[in-house]
């Protein structure tokens, strides 16, 4: 694979980057953007701009560019030039820095290539990162590798909804022992959370609608269940209907904080220490 | 990036200047826009201009378009109310020019205002390097 790769000074997760490649021997020009690389690097992104990922400190670095794919951030480089896309669902640009790589997700990927996925895991751990992976549910077989290689340092599992509607809310049939599993294994990881998004639902009138705070709690019950263990740190997160993409979900009201007390309350007979993610 | 203090940075006389780090330099009936050394500064090197179209029109304090760096984006605020009759093209491909020329070269607009007396809500080059200095 030829490409360009995009650094900047000083930049530890473009060295990183940079050393993987020489390692498999895959040919790459180096630009840096605050150095010769700059002019090159304005030229792509007026080309790319709409591409190009931001995040909270601008965009995302190391970025390498193929001349049709562009990926970003230490894991979706290394997972790219690991396996092509093969990974995509797995691993995506992740938003936290120094130490730290996201955008790890267990649920995310075609089990099929499992082993290609913890092999970029343990190259980024065998750098000293530490990881933070996110699951669904799916991939309880990938999610008890990861914990029995100690590969993650932080694990959070959205537990998207109680059993019956789990499916719906991910819209893909679900395997109840898979998601079960996942839970107790989370619930292993030295550091782990739980956390549940008063999801919107459509009914079969097509009416758009929240999960209530009953069906939230039966989500709390699925990891009391699953666990054994009613004391597990877990979030509960409000919906934010402007960023939904169906217009039917778009059109409903954001939760108030009162209304969002209630799904606590409810939550808090099978999880004691659920409370409402801050913003 | 280490940024420069007020003292290291170029505020000319003969311009106007407005809160959110525009400038506006009157040329007969239009006024020409860009952005202030301390706005550059503090984007570092701007990879993107999004500016208006001609003919557009907006008050004054509206965003008419964006700069973007590696680290930010920031919005382009309306020094007073006008249309737009004509855009710099040449920042398009040479974006860099906000950087090393911000009251030259790198203009971004010129505009023809509503009303001149909006003029007068704007600081002079003192009254903006004390702001600078406050904030």
């Amino acid at each position: 694979m030829k490409g360009t790769l995009f650094t900047l000074t000083g930049c530890t997760r473009c060295k990183i980057v940079k050393r993987f490649m020489e390692e498999r021997g895959l040919t790459y020009e180096e630009k840096d953007i605050k150095a010769e690389g700059k002019e090159d690097f304005q030229k792509f992104y007026t080309t790319n701009r709409k591409s190009v990922y931001r995040g909270p400190e601008g965009v995302e670095f190391p970025v390498f560019f193929d001349g049709v794919e562009i990926r970003q951030g230490l894991g979706a480089v290394i997972a790219y030039l690991h396996s092509g896309k093969k990974l995509d669902g797995f691993v995506s640009v992740g938003t936290l820095h120094k130490e730290w790589v996201d955008g790890l997700h267990v649920s995310g990927g075609d089990p099929a290539f499992a082993e290609e996925f913890l092999a970029v895991l343990r190259y980024l751990k065998g750098n000293n990162m530490k990881l933070k992976v996110d699951t669904k549910g799916k991939n309880s077989r990938i999610l008890r590798q990861i914990l029995d290689e100690g590969l993650a340092s932080v694990v959070v599992m959205d537990v998207v909804g109680p059993v019956d509607l789990y499916g719906r809310i991910l819209g893909e049939t679900v395997d109840v022992h898979d998601i079960r599993e996942s839970i107790t294994l989370t619930s292993r990881f030295s550091e782990y959370r739980f956390q549940t998004t008063v999801a919107p639902l459509l009914e079969q009138d097509g009416r758009a609608r929240y999960m209530t705070p009953e069906e939230v709690a039966q989500a709390a019950r699925l990891i009391e269940e699953s666990t054994g263990s009613k004391k597990h740190p877990y979030l509960i997160r409000p919906y934010n209907p402007e960023k939904a993409a169906d217009p039917r979900f778009k059109a409903l009201k954001p939760m108030t904080p009162q209304e969002m007390f209630g799904y606590r309350t409810a939550a808090r007979e099978y999880q004691v220490f659920a409370d409402i993610e801050k913003e | 990036m280490q940024l420069k203090n007020v003292e290291e940075l170029f505020f000319p006389d003969g311009i106007l200047y407005h809160k959110e780090h525009a400038w506006a330099k009157k040329e007969g009936d239009l006024i020409r826009v860009g952005i202030t050394d301390f706005a550059q500064d503090q984007l570092g090197d701007i990879i993107f201009i999004e500016l208006p179209a001609i003919g557009d029109e907006f008050d004054g304090d509206d965003e008419f378009g964006s700069a973007e760096s590696a680290k930010t984006v920031s919005s382009l605020y309306m020094p007073v109310g006008g249309k737009i009759e004509s855009v710099n093209h040449d920042l398009e491909g040479s974006p860099g020019l906000v950087n090393s020329d911000p009251y030259g070269a790198g203009w971004m607009i010129m505009l023809k205002p509503y009303d001149l007396s909006e003029l007068e809500c704007l600081l002079s080059r003192d009254e903006y390097v004390s702001l600078l200095k406050d904030s």
